[in-house]
């Protein structure tokens, strides 16, 4: 049945609730063609200012290899070179006590220092004296020891390269190789 | 065709462009981190100048929809 209010006004002569034709056009003017107009524009503005962020943050990168911590060339003693025994490794804090390293003698006497945070999920690599190898225990990570590239496993970055110097029989961290 | 009809087709052209350049501007700067951790400090400034480039492009781009979107809003008071 319908109800008495809208019966004196037949549909097809407008909105059954204000009698008007096309009231909707009147709540919502914008034509569908108007409407992809402003979205497209709105989203060409939205994907520039995207673009300006993105140029800005490549910048901030550029400018910010002079905060990463490779650049310490901060001098810190370690202790007597003969401490370190061939095919032995030691345990230092470089250069701040949150940075741990690991310095190894390999087979052939050579010296050579890096950090101790794999570059893949920051776990601790320790030295394999009978593979001559870095690796590390978490996920099966090696690294070549004697440049610190990464040779199996999840790393694709090798181990940051602590710089060494000998004086007068001791062991002195200098900074970070490049 | 009304202009606001080919101001849309012109917008989703311009539109296709500038999302290709952010995607180019995303890959530089992934790659500038990467080379940021590895060590690898002389591409930094190349791939920044590059989204820079990239950047003006699209400045360029969004002065054009501006300027169309002007004489759209003219042509429609007439």
């Amino acid at each position: 049945m319908m109800n008495s209010e809208f019966a004196a006004i037949p549909e097809k002569d407008g909105c059954v609730a204000c009698g008007q034709k096309d009231c909707t056009q009147q709540d919502f003017p914008i034509e569908w063609e108007g409407d992809h107009y402003v979205s497209r524009r709105e989203m060409v503005k939205f994907l520039t200012l995207g673009s300006a962020l993105l140029a800005v943050a490549n910048w901030a990168a550029a400018f910010g290899k002079r905060f990463v911590r490779r650049n310490s060339s901060e001098v810190k003693l370690l202790g007597p070179a003969k401490d370190l025994e061939r095919d032995g490794y030691m345990l230092f804090r470089y250069p701040t006590a949150e940075s741990p390293c690991i310095a190894i003698r390999t087979p052939e006497g050579k010296f050579v220092a890096y950090s101790q945070v794999c570059t893949h999920l920051s776990c601790a690599v320790v030295y394999d004296k009978g593979e001559n190898q870095i690796v590390c225990p978490c996920h099966r990570g090696v690294f070549d020891v004697n440049q610190g590239r990464p040779v199996a496993g999840p790393p694709t970055r090798g181990l940051p390269k602590v710089k060494l110097e000998l004086r007068d029989d001791q062991f002195y961290a200098t900074g970070w190789e490049a | 065709m009304s202009v606001r009809g080919q101001g849309t087709t012109l917008f989703s052209a311009i539109l296709v462009l500038v999302a290709t350049t952010v995607v180019l501007q995303l890959w530089l700067l992934t790659f500038s981190m990467e080379a940021l951790l590895r060590g690898n400090y002389s591409t930094l400034v190349p791939a920044a100048i590059a989204s820079t480039v990239l950047l003006a492009i699209n400045a360029g781009l969004l002065r054009y929809v501006f300027g169309f979107d002007r004489e759209a809003q003219r042509d429609l008071n007439r």
